[in-house]
């Protein structure tokens, strides 16, 4: 019993395959009958079939044309005058800001400044022995001097206090004074 | 792209970079890698692509051309400049088709049906400038300072088409081939310069632009 159930089934499979099979056979048969009526009208009308079918392409080819006008006319009304003006301002200030009169200032603010440059290293040239030599030199005596005056900062601070405190004495005395008087 | 389509655009291209004389319908097919039957099936010759060409021509430029003459330039953003930079435009679709203005009058003579709507199409630039210089004066920005404003006008307008029509041919005999931003950036040059001594301070600010900006694409391109 349990083994016929899957005989069935594969006879229900068969079956179905069958039929799928058989509507195939149909669809190609109908395939072929078409071809076959179009072979056998093809024959009969002689060379009316051709000339219908290029009636088609013809009409085919008309409205594709009339697509791509009409196409045509989109892009040139999207493209309009004014927007291509605008692009053309853009364009214009850009290369405008790039080369135009910005571009001499820039040009004379970078003379200047090479022309300053080229003094200075002229000095510095001039007093080239020196400043050869005090490079090696300074480096020693700044760092002293920083470490120095980071020394001389904590003490200053004692006497500003006691500055303080002498002033609030000479305060107190006045205050006294003025007391007194 | 469709093949017809691409039979444009190459020829274009050719006619533009070797002038339209030199090239044939053979140079077409083989600068595109077809057959010359499949052109043919096109194309039935040289004629029909030239004729193709300036109808796109035609639409594409008398289009811009009408710009100016239904509503004033600048109207909607205010801005005077609009009417130069129009020039710009102007002059970048002519030197879109400058294998016509290249050897004008021996393209229309070849091909005579081209030459009554070429004349339509150089009204309409007349038209269109007069419009421009009508529009300026009224908003005094051009000032001529003569009180025969009108046939002053009008031997502007004149002037002003003659340059736009044949400087590039002019800019090719002169120059020799130059980058296309030099070509017509001289050209609008050139017209500026017409419309200049009518200006006042403010605006010719933009033809000074104008120059400085040429000078410097001469040295950068040099």
């Amino acid at each position: 019993m349990a083994r016929r159930k899957p005989d069935d089934k594969s006879n229900v499979a068969d079956k179905a395959s069958e039929i799928a099979k058989n509507i195939w056979l149909a669809g190609v048969g109908a395939y072929g009958k078409a071809v076959d009526d179009a072979q056998t009208r093809f024959e009969k009308a002689g060379v009316e079939p051709p000339k219908l079918f290029k009636d088609l392409v013809k009409a085919g080819a008309a409205l594709e044309e009339e697509a791509r006008s009409s196409m045509e006319d989109i892009k040139t009304a999207s493209s309009s005058v004014e927007e291509r003006i605008n692009r053309v301002r853009e364009n214009f200030s850009l290369s405008r800001y790039a080369r135009g009169s910005d571009l001499v200032a820039l040009h004379q603010k970078v003379d200047k400044l090479s022309r300053q440059l080229a003094q200075l290293n002229n000095a510095l040239k001039a007093a080239g022995v020196l400043t050869t030599a005090a490079k090696t030199k300074r480096k020693t005596p700044a760092k002293k001097a920083t470490t120095s005056s980071k020394k001389k900062a904590t003490p200053r601070k004692a006497p500003a206090t006691r500055k303080s405190a002498a002033k609030s004495k000479v305060k107190t005395r006045a205050k006294a004074a003025r007391k007194t008087s | 792209m469709k093949t017809r389509d691409r039979i444009l655009v190459t020829s274009l291209q050719l006619f533009n970079e070797e002038g339209e004389a030199n090239i044939t319908t053979l140079d077409i097919a083989n600068a595109m890698d077809i057959s010359p039957g499949n052109l043919y099936y096109h194309f039935k010759g040289k004629d029909e692509i030239i004729a193709e060409l300036f109808h796109q021509f035609e639409l594409a430029l008398g289009h811009t051309l009408k710009a100016p003459i239904e509503k004033p330039l600048g109207s909607e953003t205010g801005h005077v400049e609009d009417n130069w930079f129009y020039l710009y435009v102007l002059m970048e679709e002519m030197y879109h088709y400058r294998f016509l203005y290249q050897s004008l009058d021996d393209i229309l003579q070849r091909y005579s049906l081209l030459q009554r709507r070429f004349n339509r199409l150089l009204q309409l630039k007349r038209l269109a400038l007069a419009t421009i210089c009508d529009t300026l004066i009224a908003q005094s920005v051009m000032r001529p300072k003569t009180k025969q404003a009108e046939g002053l006008v009008n031997n502007l307008v004149e002037n002003l088409a003659q340059t736009l029509t044949f400087w590039f041919s002019w800019s090719h005999l002169s120059y020799g081939s130059r980058p296309p931003q030099v070509v017509i950036h001289q050209g609008v040059l050139q017209l500026m310069s017409l419309i200049a001594p009518y200006l006042g301070d403010g605006q010719l600010d933009f033809y000074h632009q104008c120059q400085s900006m040429y000078q410097s694409m001469l040295e950068s391109t040099a």
